[in-house]
């Protein structure tokens, strides 16, 4: 049997909350168990998921028909191949108005394709104002609240990015320390190399990356959750 | 029997989207299932031919022959729905020979229900074409078409001007077709099929196609808004009004 294409849209409508951090090591979590994937960076000013995984990740532009075709055709594409996209906060407004208009549920719905917006918190009232946008405007999208714990006082605006019917309880990305956080930050820095070389489990970054993983392989297992329920009620 | 029903999609100026509206007349229909067939008057070759020619003929309006071909037919042809796509510059010309050989007087006597769409250009010549059709329209539904979808920027008419012209005509509607990407727009052409089947990603032989994604959606979208169009007006009602019956007879 087929199994459907996951498709991770990880987003906010604030800059600064660690978008790309989260892309990236999503995108590394496909890597470490040996699968390909396919990441697209979607931030128009500067490309920093392109700088850490070259060879994981196209730039993709949403600034015309032709940056839009390149991106969402290989969205809706059946190939078993995770997609992992990195959408900087400029372009958030836009990159929905295009899904809503070329009405990208019904697409993937139609076809083995499983997408999953990853919405990484803020307590600023744009972000309020973003999340509550999608879970309103596309309530067929599995939708998922990120609270990234380097984003201060994040824990307080809980209440404002509720759990969704389709996504599920939100998850946590635990907080790393400004030094490990710069080293984590160069640029050839790669979590599946660090996993590989180091022999210390209880190292900070380890134990942080193992959380990390953990709630990515959940958030899976969401996904497969929802590919089989409908096939669950119609049998029970 | 169902009363025959003619539509009619001119404008005194050319290049301002009838074979856009005639094409969506076309899916929209067919998506109804009325059985429809074309006339397309841009002889010797024609453009709505291209997209729909299994139910398109080329026909020249100037010929007798061609005219008793489409208007002698009208009741023992299959298709309860004719559509005409008239060239650019005919409009008043036909709806002048339409009277002359007796047609009008049918729609008259409610012998067949016929159909105007007028697609205005940007000028202010349109005006004064309303003005000159308005003779033509007491027997017929009237429908003026605002077209944007080639970029079309203007209609920045006085209301009020416009209202004068508009309200010459009785029971007139007026309808906008909104705009489309412009490179959706340029594959549909190049890919020659109904917009319908561009949707659905088939080509004009009904097999698969492999049109972008991003270009269908924007398709769809926007045949999804002309069509919400015709139905705010109620154009199934205007041209078979049997079928609305059976319709809300199913839905009572």
């Amino acid at each position: 049997m087929q199994r459907r294409t996951p498709v991770f849209i990880v987003t906010s409508s604030r800059p600064r909350v660690g978008k790309t951090l989260i892309a990236r090591a999503l995108t590394e979590y496909f890597c470490a168990q040996s699968r390909p994937v396919a990441a697209f960076d979607v931030n128009p000013d500067e490309f920093k998921l392109i700088d850490h995984l070259p060879a994981d990740t196209a730039a993709a532009s949403i600034n015309d028909t032709r940056g839009e075709m390149a991106l969402f055709d290989q969205l809706v594409l059946e190939d078993e191949v995770p997609k992992v996209v990195d959408l900087g906060h400029q372009t958030f407004d836009h990159f929905f108005a295009v899904v809503r208009e070329i009405d990208f549920a019904s697409e993937v719905r139609r076809r083995a394709v499983a997408p999953m917006v990853l919405f990484v918190a803020d307590p600023d009232e744009r972000a309020r104002q973003g999340y509550a946008m999608l879970k309103d405007r596309f309530p067929d999208l599995p939708l998922v609240s990120v609270f990234n714990e380097n984003v201060p006082q994040i824990m307080r605006c809980r209440a404002e990015f509720p759990p969704t019917r389709l996504g599920g309880e939100p998850i946590g990305i635990p907080a790393l320390t400004p030094v490990v956080r710069s080293v984590v930050d160069r640029r050839n820095f790669s979590f599946v190399a660090y996993v590989e070389k180091t022999n210390d489990t209880t190292s900070e970054l380890y134990e942080w990356l193992r959380r990390v993983f953990i709630s990515f392989r959940e958030l899976e297992v969401r996904l497969l959750l929802g590919e089989i329920t409908p096939q669950l009620r119609h049998s029970a | 029997m169902a009363k025959p029903a003619v539509i009619l999609v001119g404008a005194d100026k050319g290049g301002v989207g009838k074979t856009t509206v005639s094409r969506a007349l076309l899916d929209y229909f067919i998506a109804h299932n009325i059985a429809t067939r074309a006339f397309d008057t841009e002889s010797p070759k024609g453009t709505l031919k291209r997209f729909h020619p299994e139910v398109t003929e080329v026909v020249d309006m100037h010929s007798t022959a061609d005219q008793m071909k489409i208007f002698d037919t009208l009741s023992s042809n299959n298709a309860q729905l004719t559509v005409i796509d008239v060239r650019a510059g005919l409009l008043s010309t036909t709806l002048r020979a339409l009277r002359e050989i007796g047609f009008l007087d049918a729609a008259k006597k409610s012998q067949l229900a016929f159909t105007v769409f007028h697609i205005l250009g940007p000028s202010i010549a349109s005006l004064g074409e309303i003005d000159e059709t308005a003779g033509f329209m007491d027997d017929a539904h009237y429908i003026l078409v605002k077209n944007f979808i080639n970029n079309t920027t203007f209609f920045e008419w006085d209301p009020a001007t416009y209202n004068s012209y508009f309200n010459k005509i009785k029971d007139a509607h007026d309808i906008t077709i909104p705009k489309l990407n412009e490179m959706a727009c340029e594959q549909v052409e190049v890919a020659s099929v109904p917009y319908a089947s561009f949707v659905a990603n088939k080509t004009g032989e009904g097999q698969p196609a492999n049109y972008s994604f991003v270009l269908r959606g924007y398709v769809r979208h926007w045949l999804g808004n002309v069509w919400a169009e015709f139905d705010r007006v109620k154009l199934i009602d205007m041209v078979a009004p049997e079928l609305q019956r059976k319709g809300a007879a199913r839905q009572a």
